[in-house]
């Protein structure tokens, strides 16, 4: 039962199913919103870091460009500067280029918008000098008190810017203008600037710009290069954004034309009204949202993964002890109680479910037992039923056939009574005839021995037949039986004496002293006798004896035997015997011994036979005692007196078959004896 | 009666040739003997010819042998009554025979001598 165990249910992975989904859905939920959470404030701080380098680089760029400025106001303020001559003033500029690489070119321009000096690091000796009376950048500085512009490409590669300052005149209560100090500046520095803050790696860049959408300058770029081209620009679709926007700063991502998208950032420069754009790829921008979003999902996968390999291992600690409940129902439905899995009795439902399954399992069996006990008595009680069934279906079946053969044998009887009289007919007509013929021919003088011969035996046979007729007509005759009381041994004495033995026949009686005292019917019981004796001359053609004996046996019975020396009677023959019509005579009608039982029976007696081969045969008729307490035996009535006892069971009688009785010879075979 | 003069049987049987040679056998013996095969032919027979002796058999196709007896009996008390019959005879058959006036029964069949012999016997002795 381990290895039925050690796996899973379905029921444990319901519930593995159901734990992942109650653990893992509110977290995932809730990771996916920080996760966008963060990301949009990840990206936010992005965008306001951009947004910060872009203010910090406008602020430098100011202070870049009022240095210079403040350069050229110092300078034009110097002592005396107004007043010096313009070798000194040119002098006195020199060092100010010295000092400050880039200023490309100094000019100083009197009241008037004359070019007084002119200095430039990339002019001739002596430069021409110009007019700039109508200028603006001469104007604004006259009237407005400086001016920062005119951005142009110096020999149309660096992009410089213009600034002019008023010279003043400091006299007593007033300031007089007496030009305008005016100079060229390089711009190559800021994108220096931006180079080293916005090292260009990927797409990410920075730059300043200047003018609007149409007409923009690109002022410095963190690549130098860009910048120095002569049609150097920013990318239309950024140059929208940053150029067209009223806010002095902002950003947000842009869809550039080759479709990837940037992040990007913009500042106004105050005083020159320039742009700083500072952009960097999204990839980038984003790094830290995205590498974030990575984290987080790794540690979720994590969570995943642990959350499945304890929930497997809780369902299938939760469901163990139902599978082993599950196992031994299968093992009480298989009928096994003895094979029943341990249980271990938690102190919880499934606890209280196992108890209640141990009490029913418990309460199966017992009644298993029972159901099994009351079957095998069933089944015991079945056979014996069955049992008797057979023996009362044999015993049914044999007082059947009794019947049967009874009442085959009445038929019998009745049809042998009406042939039987419908024959005697013929033969008495037969007699009168032949007696005729007789009585005739004895008158005659002389005979023919022969006719006189043959005449004999037709009588003779007549004779025979008449016999026959009676015989059976004895048997198949159902008479009132007469019992008288008698003494066996006078009566048997009697009936021998009358008895025509021949003779070569000895007869040898040995009679019981005590003279036994029976109830009989003495007609049929002479009848018995006579058959019995004539069948026993009938087997002893040369020479033998009839032994007749009586002896008293057992308590109330009384045996009568009459045997012969006759060659004995084989096993075969010997079983049917005493079934009337059976003969092994070739004339005989096979109901001297059946008569004899007949008798027998009916004197609630008994015929036993036995017989040895070559040493004779001797039939033993049991007959009650009569019993003079017992008055209703010797009843005139009683046919039906029969003895309570049932006569005595001797050594077994070998049932001898002899054949019929003899033909008794009675000296008129014709008639009755009639009482006359 | 005389000697010398034979004495009157009459035979009543159906079986005619049984009727016959019974018949026959008995005149041999010196009988004179009327036959008759029917119990009506029978009883007027006997009324007419007045035999001494009547031997009949219990069953006739048209009566009983018991009837001719009580028929006969009126008749004449002296007449001796002898009855056939081919089986055997109950007791209380025999007995209602013998109150009818039967005299005597035979059982078919019977030894003619011993018939001869019986009937002269009763003869000489008489019905009385």
């Amino acid at each position: 039962m381990a290895e039925a165990i050690r796996g899973r249910g379905k029921l444990a992975y319901k519930f593995l199913l159901w734990f992942l989904l109650i653990s893992l859905a509110p977290m995932g939920v809730v990771g996916w919103h920080l996760i966008d959470i963060s990301q949009t404030v990840l990206k936010e701080e992005s965008l306001r870091h951009q947004q910060s380098l872009a203010v910090g680089f406008a602020e430098t760029v100011s202070n870049y460009t009022s240095t210079f400025k403040t350069v050229l106001t110092i300078a034009s303020r110097l002592e005396g500067f107004a007043t010096m001559d313009p070798v000194k003033q040119e002098r006195h500029l020199n060092r100010v280029m010295q000092q400050h690489a880039a200023f490309l070119e100094v000019s100083v321009f009197d009241a008037a918008g004359r070019e007084t000096v002119r200095m430039g690091r990339f002019l001739g000796a002596a430069p021409q000098m110009r007019d700039f009376a109508d200028q603006d950048s001469f104007r604004a500085a006259l009237d407005k008190g400086d001016y920062m512009g005119g951005l142009t490409r110096f020999q149309g590669l660096y992009p410089t810017l213009t600034l002019a300052v008023p010279i003043l005149e400091s006299g007593v209560g007033q300031t007089v203008k007496r030009g305008v100090l005016l100079g060229r500046v390089s711009l190559n520095g800021l994108s220096q600037m931006l180079r080293q803050e916005f090292p260009e790696k990927g797409r990410s860049q920075a730059a300043v710009v200047a003018g609007d959408v149409r007409d923009s300058f690109l002022v410095a770029h963190s690549n130098p290069a860009e910048a120095f081209k002569t049609d150097a620009r920013l990318p239309e679709e950024i140059l929208k954004v940053i150029l067209t926007q009223t806010a002095k700063r902002g950003g947000g991502e842009v869809a550039l034309s080759d479709g990837t998208r940037v992040l990007g950032a913009f500042a106004e420069i105050k005083d020159v009204g320039w742009i700083v754009y500072v952009q960097q790829p999204i990839e980038s921008a984003y790094l830290a949202a995205t590498q974030m979003k990575a984290q987080v999902l790794r540690v979720l996968l994590w969570v995943v993964v642990i959350t499945l390999l304890l929930s497997l291992a809780v369902a299938g600690h939760i469901t163990q002890p139902i599978r082993v409940l599950q196992q031994a129902a299968e093992h009480l439905t298989a009928g096994r109680f003895e094979d029943l899995p341990e249980m271990t009795l938690t102190n919880d439902e499934i606890g209280d479910l196992a108890q209640s399954f141990v009490q029913m399992s418990d309460s199966l069996k017992e009644k298993t037992g029972e159901l099994l006990h009351a079957k095998e008595e069933l089944t015991k009680y079945g056979r014996d039923l069955e049992r008797r069934v057979e023996a009362r279906t044999r015993e049914l079946k044999a007082a059947q056939d009794e019947l049967i053969k009874k009442e085959r044998l009445a038929a019998i009887g009745q049809m042998a009574s009406v042939v039987g009289h419908e024959i005697r007919n013929p033969l008495a007509v037969i007699n009168n005839s032949i007696f005729f013929i007789k009585t005739k021919m004895a008158k005659e003088a002389t005979i023919d021995p022969k006719i006189e011969r043959h005449i004999s035996i037709i009588q003779s046979e007549v004779k025979q037949a008449n016999s026959i007729i009676d015989e059976i007509l004895t048997y198949s005759r159902t008479r009132e039986m007469k019992p008288e009381v008698t003494k066996l041994n006078g009566w048997i004495d009697e009936v021998l004496s009358v008895y025509p033995f021949p003779p070569h026949i000895r007869v040898e009686k040995s009679l019981d002293a005590r003279d036994p005292v029976v109830a009989i019917d003495q007609d049929q019981m002479k009848q018995a006798v006579r058959n019995l004796i004539g069948n026993g001359i009938e087997v002893m053609p040369q020479q033998g004896a009839v032994r007749v004996a009586t002896s008293i046996v057992e308590k109330g019975w009384v045996r009568l035997d009459i045997g012969d020396t006759g060659p004995g009677i084989p096993q075969d023959v010997l079983e049917k015997i005493f079934t009337p019509f059976y003969t092994t005579k070739a004339r005989g009608t096979g109901l001297g011994l059946a008569v004899v039982k007949k008798v027998a029976d009916g004197h609630g007696g008994r015929i036993d036979v036995a017989t040895e081969i070559g040493r004779g045969t001797t039939f033993s008729l049991f007959l009650p005692l009569f019993d003079p307490n017992r008055p209703s035996q010797p009843s005139q009535a009683g046919a039906a007196a029969r003895p309570a006892v049932k006569p005595p069971i001797t050594a077994p009688a070998s049932p001898a078959a002899r054949t019929e009785p003899p033909q008794t010879a009675r000296a008129m075979p014709g008639t009755r004896p009639q009482g006359t | 009666m005389a000697q010398n003069q034979p004495v009157k049987l009459l035979v009543i049987d159906d079986d005619a040739h049984l009727r016959e040679s019974l018949a026959e056998v008995l005149e041999l013996d010196g009988f004179e003997c009327l036959q008759a095969g029917a119990a009506a032919d029978g009883i007027a027979t006997a009324k007419k010819n007045n035999p001494m002796v009547v031997i009949m058999d219990i069953q006739l196709p048209d009566s009983s042998g018991f009837q001719i007896c009580q028929e006969l009996r009126k008749h004449s008390r002296e007449t001796i009554l002898i009855m056939m019959t081919g089986r055997f005879l109950s007791a209380e058959e025999k007995t209602q025979g013998f109150e009818l006036g039967a005299d005597e029964y035979l059982t078919k069949p019977f030894d003619l001598q011993e018939l001869s012999v019986r009937i002269r016997q009763l003869l000489s002795r008489g019905r009385s």
